[in-house]
């Protein structure tokens, strides 16, 4: 069953783009990215899908409902984490979740502490003394507090030191192993790689990709680093299946998909110093496809 | 409801803030009643001197103010500035704060409808404007009976609260409906600040030139006037009704464009 599906979303602000035509379905259970740069429309879409903003045309329905006829009654099992978090700044940490909380239906108050516990946030200080990592900690807390069924987060480790983004990143996963859906928008890719099954890339208000992390990472893209002794011909890699070519004085790097005997013929009767060949970084791949698109 | 007492919270300085400020004002003022009636001067002979002018500007036209009810009725134009603004800016405030202050995707992805934000708001509006009514009232009252041998003229001057509270429920709503509207709260009080001076220099100007009496319909600020109030003990009914029929639809404005707006992170 799909827990979100966009169709030709499409949303202009005046006759400025914010997104274009996007389309696609987030399924029960997984945890689904959201990649882009900034200001390629992953916040548009995310603020349309909660009704924030309305849609210039195009549809998009979550649990089954048109997210905007039913955006209170679907807001009711939607967790949601803004990507700039500031809330109320006179108010305490504590009153601000007790606040939240106060808009749902049988909520699970110890898991205040508990949650705090696990990010490590004092519940007594007031927001306007907290640095803007635990101001995310905040809005992280108050997203999960109600145990959503559905889970949306919109650049949410921008803030957190890597060892905190290690426990949020565990905290998301157990949700999701308890069944919640994710939806989990970044422009930082290796975020991604480790936590979802699949990706959405959305570049200059468009789609560019739908995929399974896994075919995207399997897709026969193998990372080549070779260091010659010496001088070489470079246009011996200059054939069908070779991408992203870089030289730097004597080391070659590049993406190859295809036969890899062709790269070996390739290299007959060169002395080599070094080879390396390489499953590649998501971040080398879309990089591949950001640089296809232009 | 846990808007409600959200907002009542917030706002609770800033009324306190403005309710002292109008005690001060009407004990400062009766002060001056109380400068001229024991020096003994003919008040009404003094200002006969002063250009009309800036008798319109003070709001001291034909009544007789060495009488305490007549002293009492050119306080009118000053309470409907200052409540005026005072609920202009509350409505044009409480609309659109949530976006100022960017917890707008924080309040407005829970499960609310967009109304079911602003009523509460709205009320909070109510409850602040009629707080600043009552302690107009209560200070009237007692300044006016601590220089009228005892008498706080109680039936007229509740009178003349009634004809400031349809006021103050017209500019809530007149800036709710602009915090609606406008793009961000900045623009929204600025604009509300405009339109409550101007409503005031309008009747000034309608006091000045009496061949510009017919603008006197463009301004909320002639709808009702302190000495007909206090002297004669009458309130317009045709101003009641027509600023609360503006109310209804401004308030009805403000609902309909906020639920179709695009809110701002």
């Amino acid at each position: 069953m799909n827990v979100i599906e966009i169709n030709q979303l499409t949303k202009y602000y005046g006759k400025h783009r914010g997104i274009e035509n996007v389309s696609f379905c987030v399924e029960e259970g997984e945890i689904f990215g959201f990649i882009g740069p900034n200001g390629a429309g992953k916040s548009t879409t995310i603020r349309t899908l909660l009704s924030l903003i309305y849609p210039t045309s195009g549809t998009a329905t979550i649990f089954g409902k048109d997210c905007i006829k039913f955006g209170r009654e679907i807001r009711k099992d939607i967790g949601y984490l803004p990507s700039e978090v500031f809330y109320y700044e006179h108010m305490k940490v504590i009153d601000v979740l007790k606040y939240s909380a106060s808009f749902y239906d049988h909520v699970d108050m110890t898991r205040i502490d508990t949650l705090a516990e696990t990010l490590d946030l004092d519940l007594h200080k007031r927001i306007d003394d907290l640095s803007s990592g635990n101001k995310k900690k905040v809005g992280i807390i108050q997203g999960l507090l109600h145990e959503p069924k559905l889970i949306i987060l919109d650049e949410p480790t921008s803030g957190l030191d890597p060892l905190m983004q290690q426990k949020f990143f565990e905290l998301i996963k157990d949700e999701n192993k308890k069944g919640a859906t994710v939806l989990f928008s970044s422009h930082i890719l290796t975020e991604v790689q480790n936590l979802c099954t699949r990706v959405a890339i959305i570049k200059d208000g468009s789609i560019i990709k739908v995929e399974n992390i896994h075919d995207l990472r399997e897709n026969n893209y193998k990372k080549f680093t070779i260091e010659f002794q010496g001088a070489f011909d470079m246009s011996r890699f200059k054939f069908a299946g070779i991408t992203n070519l870089t030289q730097e004085e004597t080391t070659v790097h590049f993406l190859f998909r295809g036969n890899i005997n062709k790269v070996i013929n390739s290299l007959q009767g060169q002395v080599l110093h070094n080879l390396l060949v390489e499953e590649p970084s998501l971040e080398e791949i879309f990089m591949h496809y950001y640089q296809k698109e232009d | 409801m846990n808007i409600f007492f959200r907002e009542l919270k917030g706002n609770f300085k800033s009324l306190l803030i403005w309710c002292l400020a109008q005690f001060f004002i009407i004990y400062a003022g009766m002060l001056k009643y109380q400068g001229f009636s024991s020096s003994g001067v003919d008040i009404n002979k003094l200002l006969e001197g002063f250009p009309k002018g800036l008798m319109a500007v003070f709001g001291v036209g034909s009544v007789d103010v060495s009488k305490v009810a007549g002293f009492y009725s050119v306080f009118f134009l000053y309470f409907m500035l200052l409540a005026g603004v005072h609920a202009i800016m509350f409505g044009a405030v409480v609309v659109s704060k949530e976006e100022r202050d960017h917890s707008a995707d924080f309040l407005f992805s829970k499960p609310v409808k967009r109304y079911q934000v602003i009523t509460p708001k709205l009320l909070v509006g109510v409850v602040n404007i009629l707080i600043f009514n009552l302690v107009t009232f209560a200070a009237s009252v007692f300044f006016i009976a601590l220089y009228n041998n005892g008498d706080g003229l109680v039936d007229k001057v509740a009178l003349t609260m009634v004809a400031l509270f349809v006021l103050q429920l017209f500019f809530l709503a007149l800036g709710a409906m602009l915090g609606a509207v406008l793009k961000t709260t900045k623009l929204a009080t600025s604009v509300s600040a405009f339109f409550v001076l101007g409503a005031f220099f309008l009747s000034v100007t309608v006091d000045l030139y009496n061949n510009l009496e017919f603008l006197k319909y463009l301004t909320p600020f002639k709808y009702f006037e302190g000495k007909v109030l206090m002297l004669d003990g009458t309130i317009s009914l045709s101003s009641v009704g027509i600023l609360l029929v503006l109310t209804f639809i401004l308030t009805s404005l403000s609902y309909i464009v906020f639920n179709q707006r695009d809110l701002t992170t």
